[in-house]
């Protein structure tokens, strides 16, 4: 996912090559974004091989669009932007099987917060209640983590205002924190049952 | 909201942060690369999307449009008349009236088909991704 130097003049060079003709060249572009576009689309299903499927959509998308990029954003920019509109549309097409926020587990009982498990559990139940969101705070959501919570990378990446994201963000959390009460005295717990190993 | 309200939600901000953020890395299976680079040598070697029609779409679309505008014409031309005629004389409807009424109606008929196979290839046309 790191945007490096490198990366953006090896993807100038590569989208040069497969414009003039060079089918190939667009292996390089795959290589180096593959495990970015494949993690970003298990965000948004949480089902690796549907995620796999998005990321290859993405691609082509990518491939056909290529002389679309006007070098005015960064590669990689472009690119999850345009894999953030492929795989909005496609799960609106085809949803992903999620349960009601309401219905998500919140893991119980403190006994267990002591143990690895149950903070992974516990986890994962976070992650999940994610996608029963509505789309509107999912996103944003999705792509403000997957941006290692860079909320302009994010905003460009939805083609939105940054406030307006960070609006969005915030009502995402104030639902989530209804949902899981209990997040806090967990973390407590957990910090405690540290210091005192 | 009092502090202690506000430290939670602080607290359980942060701990959502930290979730959310603290993702395990998926590893692209080992086909993907090879089976992405599969698709995009096909879709290249595929011919050119067939190009939308526009020689013949156009002269359609423009005798379309005037046959519609020659019916809107001829039905204002003989339907204004007959309407008047019904206001003024409605009794006398049987003699005067229905010719000019026959032909509105003749003319109305041929608008809506025009309309109805306007439509039908415009939605044609969608389907096959034309338009």
């Amino acid at each position: 996912m790191i945007a490096t130097p490198k990366n953006a003049t090896e993807d100038l060079a590569d989208v040069n090559r497969v414009l003039a003709g060079e089918v190939e060249a667009f292996e390089g572009i795959v290589r180096r974004w593959q495990g970015p576009l494949i993690n970003m689309a298990w965000r948004y299903c949480r089902d690796r091989g549907r995620a796999e499927e998005l990321a290859q959509e993405a691609f082509l998308r990518a491939w056909r669009g290529l002389a679309q990029w006007r070098h005015e954003s960064s590669f990689s920019t472009w690119l999850f932007a345009l894999a953030a509109n492929v795989y909005r549309s496609e799960l609106k097409r085809f949803p992903t099987v999620t349960v009601p926020l309401e219905a998500a587990l919140e893991p119980s009982g403190p006994a267990a917060q002591h143990s690895v498990l149950a903070a992974q559990l516990s986890a994962d139940s976070v992650r999940r209640a994610v996608l029963a969101l509505p789309l509107r705070y999912r996103e944003p959501v999705v792509l403000f983590y997957f941006h290692e919570m860079d909320l302009s990378r994010a905003a460009r990446a939805m083609g939105l205002p940054e406030g307006t994201l960070k609006a969005r963000l915030s009502r995402a959390r104030a639902l989530l924190r209804r949902r899981f009460p209990r997040l806090e005295a967990e973390h407590a717990a957990m910090e405690w049952a540290g210091k005192e190993a | 909201m009092n502090k202690t309200g506000k430290n939670h939600d602080e607290m359980s901000h942060n701990e959502i942060d930290r979730i959310l953020a603290a993702e395990e890395e998926l590893i692209p299976s080992s086909g993907f690369l090879a089976s992405v680079m599969e698709s995009v040598r096909e879709e290249a070697a595929a011919p050119p999307p067939f190009p939308f029609p526009w020689k013949r779409f156009v002269p359609g679309m423009i005798l379309a449009a005037g046959v519609l505008g020659w019916g809107a014409v001829e039905l204002v031309r003989y339907g204004l008349p007959a309407l008047r005629e019904i206001s003024l004389t409605p009794p006398q409807i049987s003699a005067a009236v229905i010719q000019p009424l026959e032909q509105a109606g003749w003319v109305a008929g041929a608008l809506a088909v025009s309309l109805l196979s306007w439509l039908l290839s415009r939605r044609l046309a969608g389907r096959s991704g034309l338009l």
